[in-house]
């Protein structure tokens, strides 16, 4: 009789190399160099593991948390609002790379930008075509005058 | 629930030599966070319970030095820990906002 091996999940405990490959696979972009990212693991008092993805220097603090309590991962961000959990490493992650502040932080702070140079543009620039508007309309009458 | 006297509870400062970075900072207030939790006998769950969180993770997240406590619930966990909440929020600031806990309060609470 042959018996097939199947891999038992860790409840407690450090993080598995597996589950540690997976997590840091997860935030693969947001610990891209350059990021200033990085990561750390920690425990709780009753030992079940946690992965931090830290913000760059100087504060590098928690943007994300990933732990593992009953074999339950759970995400939260770093003010403990939780985003996501299940039994699934994988799905975690999943909801873990599109939850990085960063992207979206990104983005905002873009369009924010160039929602302003809009404004100031069109402030600007406004008068002046209205100016230029008068002109166009005066100008024959004024010729007509003379 | 083990009380704690203020006087004792907020006696600890950060040392004042050194200039510890945020994340030095941080740890130090998750140890005394840890320290006050301990006189109060409660553990993280119980402390998370009491909070209104459904996991006791992010209480371990601050502990560990990692997240800093949310002002929206510094009150409740200065209460849940039977502190007195402006102090409570005082103290931590000096780990928070070491600046902004000078210029408010300036050196003699240093």
């Amino acid at each position: 009789m042959s018996v097939v091996a199947f891999e038992r999940k860790q409840d407690s405990g450090e993080w598995s190399d597996k589950e540690l490959s997976a997590l840091v696979a997860a935030f693969g972009a947001a610990l891209a160099p350059g990021t200033g990212r990085e990561w750390e693991t920690g425990m709780t008092e009753r030992g079940d593991a946690q992965f931090y993805l830290l913000s760059p220097l100087p504060d590098q603090a928690c943007e994300l948390c990933v732990s593992r309590i009953g074999g339950r991962y759970v995400l939260e961000d770093g003010l403990g609002r939780l985003l996501f959990e299940h039994r699934n490493l994988e799905l975690v992650g999943l909801h873990a790379k599109a939850a990085v502040p960063s992207t979206s932080w990104l983005m905002v702070r873009a369009i924010t930008l160039w929602c302003a140079i809009r404004s100031t543009i069109h402030e600007r620039v406004e008068p002046l075509l209205v100016d230029e508007e008068l002109f166009v309309q005066l100008v024959p009458q004024l010729a007509a005058f003379v | 629930m083990k009380r704690v006297k203020h006087q004792d509870a907020f006696a600890e400062r950060p040392p004042a030599k050194a200039a510890p970075d945020a994340k030095q900072l941080r740890k130090m207030a998750g140890d005394w966070l840890k320290q006050r939790r301990a006189d109060a006998e409660m553990s993280q769950a119980d402390l998370a319970a009491r909070l209104g969180l459904k996991y006791y993770t992010f209480i371990s997240q601050v502990e560990n030095g990692f997240s800093r406590v949310p002002i929206e619930i510094m009150g409740a966990w200065a209460s849940v820990l039977g502190l007195e909440q402006a102090a409570f929020a005082r103290h931590l600031l000096m780990y928070y906002e070491p600046e902004l806990h000078r210029l408010l309060f300036g050196a003699e609470s240093k």
